[in-house]
Parts: C-alpha cells; structure tokens; sequence
C-alpha cells in the first residue's frame, strides 16, 4: 500500500509498563489500512511540519485502527503531544512508511533464514509484537522464532502475558528476557541484550530483527557480523 | 563510470542517457552530510530518492519523484538534515 494521510481518532490510551503508553487510534478517513508488520506512521504534530515516526505495534488483520507505543521518557515534542490528547481527539499522519519487516520465505534472503532471531529493547518491541504475531497466527511459520527483549527494570516488563500465552501456544516460540538493572532476585538474563546474545548459542542460519536505540543496533550489528551473520541477515530498525 | 571512449558516438549517447538522473517536478534537495544521523527515514520514505553510504549518511541518488514525497522524506528526517528547495521561486521549502 502506498503511504498516505490519514485521519483517526483516539479510542483509547493504556498505561503499560512504568514509563509507555500504548495508543490506539481509530481510522476515519480512510477507513482502512493495509501495511506489513515491521512498518511505521509518520504524526502530524501541531505547531511543526517535522514528522514524528512511531512503528506500528497492532497486527495486520486490525485493518481499521492503528495501535502505537511510546516511551514518554524521552518527552521530545511527538511525546508531549500525544500525552496532551484524550479519547475523542483527532490525529494526523502518514502511513505505511518503512521497509523493516520479515524477509519473505518466497524470497532468496528468505528462504536462507531458517530461523528468526528478533533483538528489541525498550519500545523497539512494538514493531516486533506485530512481526512475531504475524508470523506465528497468520503465517503459520513454523521456523524457531527467537525473542530476545532488553529492558532497564522488572517494573518496566510489559506485554509478558501476551508473550507467554505465545509460547506456549506455539512450542517453535521461545522469550528470552534481559535486565540492564535487575535486582539480586532477578533469575533470567542481565546486562545488555548483546550479553544475552553472548549467553545463548547462537542460532545457525537465522536472519536477525533488531529494533531499539541506535547505539544497540549497531552493537548487535557488529556482534553478529564478528560471529559471521551475513548482513544481509542483519535487519534492523533504528529508534531515535 | 566513465562512458568507454572507444566506443561509437552513439553508444556513448546511450550511456549518456541512460546516466542522466531523471528530475520530476521543482522540488530539489540536498543532504547536509554532517547533520545526517543515518536514521533512513528519507530512504524508507523515497527509496528513488535517497541511498545511505558506507558511513550511513544519506546522499541524493536522483531527483525521480514527485515533489510531496520528497517533501515527506526531509520532514520526517529527525535532525532536518535534509534542505528543499523550489527552484520555480528559489525559496527554501523546507526546513522553515
């Protein structure tokens, strides 16, 4: 589908997490979207013509709504905006803008990918949400599919319900979950999602999907390119 | 590359054409290289448009698209590393 403007309306903000508000925005005109997972709206924002991107984290089949986290850490001027509406307001935006989403087993690279290794952090998990859920309910992939999600605190874990019923739904989907400030008692992984990766074995032949801060992404990069991924498994969104 | 000398004047009128970047509308832009941050919002959004080097900097293949997108591409930079220009007016589209 090619990117194009779109009005909708704020049907609901959730709190998740300790920092993220999850937004779901019903379409009026149009009144449908069609989009892969792994792509992302650019938000009119009031007062400024700059566009703000946020990925997409609803699925696919939700064709006529679009669901968005953000981080309101950060508070940059796309974050003070979305805070300041309530449900009933009007929104603005491009969409579907990007090309990060899951190779196509149709395709050569695909076809290569004989496993899928997602790497997020923070918020970078909202498009992964939407590519992993794609793949396991619609795609019926049934390829080992890797998730290995970094956050700084427990408080800030978000969506762990969603990822475990998928896990045990489907037995091909396995979470592996990563502190950068976990408490003594914290049993999993801890550190950064690199020392994670550095942990468990590498998964041969996989194309990797990594979404988060830029500084992570570059790290994974190099990490997986010194263990002889070839980068054109390497796919990856930078958040900034 | 560098039209093969030897070849006929012909030939060389094909390479020649086939080199000339296609230029759509009175839009132009132009990438300032050091305040590019290699986000590739522009590339996502005009992949006609946009490349990124070997550094991770975006740099202007061509100017083959029609001026709204590339328009969309500079706003959605994160740094507006990204300068539009209206060459009908010579007035600066884009940042503001």
């Amino acid at each position: 589908m090619a990117i194009q403007q779109f009005q909708a309306k704020v049907s609901e903000m959730t709190k998740i997490g300790t920092t993220y508000i999850q937004f779901h925005f019903e379409l009026s005109e149009p009144k449908n979207i069609r989009f892969q997972p792994g792509q992302y709206l650019l938000l009119n924002v009031p007062g400024t013509a700059q566009k703000k991107s946020y990925s997409i984290t609803s699925s696919k089949d939700l064709d006529h709504a679009i669901e968005i986290v953000v981080n309101t850490a950060p508070q940059g001027e796309g974050t003070k905006y979305l805070q300041s509406l309530k449900p009933g307001d009007g929104v603005s935006f491009f969409a579907p803008a990007g090309v990060f989403s899951v190779a196509p087993q149709s395709s050569q690279v695909g076809q290569q990918e004989k496993a899928l290794v997602f790497v997020a952090t923070g918020s970078g998990i909202a498009p992964v949400k939407s590519m992993i859920i794609q793949q396991l309910r619609f795609e019926n992939d049934a390829r080992p599919i890797v998730l290995h999600w970094g956050l700084r605190y427990e408080e800030d874990l978000f969506w762990l319900d969603k990822f475990q019923d998928l896990a045990q739904a489907y037995p091909n989907f396995q979470l592996h979950l990563v502190l950068s400030k976990a408490t003594p008692a914290w049993k999993l992984c801890r550190g950064r999602v690199t020392d994670c990766l550095q942990v468990h074995p590498l998964v041969h032949s996989a194309g990797y999907y990594i979404c988060g801060h830029t500084t992570m992404v570059e790290d994974v990069k190099n990490l997986l390119m010194q263990k002889g991924v070839a980068q054109e498994h390497i796919h990856h969104e930078k958040f900034f | 590359m560098i039209p093969n000398t030897n070849s006929s004047k012909k030939d060389n009128e094909q390479v020649m054409n086939i080199q000339q970047p296609a230029i759509v509308g009175k839009y132009r832009v132009q990438v300032i290289r050091d305040k590019c941050i290699g986000a590739a919002s522009c590339v996502a959004i005009a992949p006609k448009v946009f490349g990124l080097d070997n550094e991770q900097k975006a740099f202007v293949i061509s100017e083959d698209e029609l001026d709204d997108m590339k328009l969309l591409a500079a706003q959605s930079c994160p740094t507006a590393a990204i300068i539009v220009t209206n060459i009908e007016t010579g007035e600066q589209v884009w940042p503001v």
